[in-house]
């Protein structure tokens, strides 16, 4: 019942759900520093109003919430320091820890998924979520979330065929 | 078993990247801080249980405070008038007696009527996205400060009558994604 009770738990349960949690951020934010931002509101406010630990759902639901506030906020600073962005170079942090060629090809075929479908491609293959639960963090039904995952794989199938 | 089962294992195999060290420490020190927190947050809870009967309590306790003031400010002036009348009685001079106030409506001079309010926000306090109990859909919960004023006012006598207490009104903002 009480939060100090299980607060091990709740350590142990970020240090195995933190990476799966910054690739999911990511998705909406590009830069790692300010996903650990959002991971870290999310995760800590999802803490502080007792939430069962098992509800994952509910935990990506958070981190999305924020991650969608974040680039409405982003979006007006963007637009104030566009000048100075159109003249920098992007800067883009991985997103995976890659090995080889094949995974970097792997990577980059995720990355150019569109975002329905690459969102339900990580909450099911990196967060290890059930479908009922990707439908219920991302507000969608679950065959809708089904089918996304069937779209992304094939899509990724079609993009990593030799051409 | 199905046609994707390769590619998934494929893709399962990807590492995502690891987070700083410094987001543990963050997150580390956030749980270490409730600690304390922990024995707030449980009388948050409690509040959040109450938050939304705050208002109507607030009100409720303003009302009732209103209803004793006044009619503490009639047995006044009733305990007033009888103590004029047992002047006038006990009088040498009957002659030089004022009109008996007994001849009066007791009612008429005892009506306060309502004068007005005010509602001022002193604090308003963005308390970020929450869930709400059941619910699986963000909502961001703004917490008001205010100061509530009634009046009312004896149209006859002059009398007026202020009551004034500190309010808290939490608004639940339905937030919708895209």
């Amino acid at each position: 019942m009480e939060p100090i009770a299980s607060h091990e738990n709740w350590r142990n349960c970020f240090s195995e759900v933190a990476p799966g949690l910054l690739l999911f951020a990511r998705q909406w934010v590009q830069s790692a520093a300010d996903a650990e931002d959002i991971v870290q509101d999310a995760f800590v406010k999802f803490w502080r109003r007792n939430h069962d630990i098992g509800n994952r759902g509910l935990l990506y639901a958070a981190v999305r919430s924020l991650a969608l506030d974040f680039i409405r906020r982003d979006a007006r600073r963007t637009r104030r320091e566009a000048t100075a962005l159109a003249e920098a170079e992007p800067v883009v942090e991985p997103h995976f820890e890659l090995e080889d060629d094949t995974q970097s090809a792997l990577a980059a075929a995720v990355e150019s998924l569109p975002r329905d479908q690459r969102e339900v491609l990580v909450l099911k293959i990196w967060n290890d979520l059930t479908f009922n639960e990707i439908a219920g963090a991302l507000g969608i039904s679950q065959n809708t979330a089904a089918s996304r995952f069937r779209y992304a794989l094939t899509n990724l199938k079609k993009s990593l065929q030799p051409q | 078993m199905n046609d994707f089962s390769e590619l998934e294992n494929e893709l399962r195999k990807l590492r995502p990247a690891q987070p700083s060290p410094v987001l543990f420490e963050r997150v580390g020190e956030a749980l270490e801080d409730s600690t304390a927190f922990g024995v707030a947050d449980a009388r948050s809870s409690w509040w959040r249980l109450k938050e939304t009967t705050n208002n109507w309590w607030s009100l409720g306790f303003g009302l009732a405070a209103a209803a004793v003031l006044i009619l503490f400010a009639a047995v006044s002036m009733e305990h007033r008038r009888e103590q004029q009348q047992a002047i006038a009685q006990s009088s040498p001079e009957p002659a030089t007696r004022p009109v008996p106030l007994g001849t009066e409506p007791s009612t008429s001079r005892s009506k306060f009527v309502p004068a007005g309010g005010t509602n001022i926000v002193y604090n308003a306090r963005d308390e970020g996205l929450h869930f709400a109990d059941g619910s699986e859909r963000p909502v961001r919960r703004v917490r008001y400060h205010t100061q509530q004023t009634w009046r009312w006012r004896n149209p006859e006598t002059g009398a007026s009558l202020r009551v004034s207490y500190p309010s808290e009104e939490i608004v639940l903002i339905p937030v919708s994604g895209q």
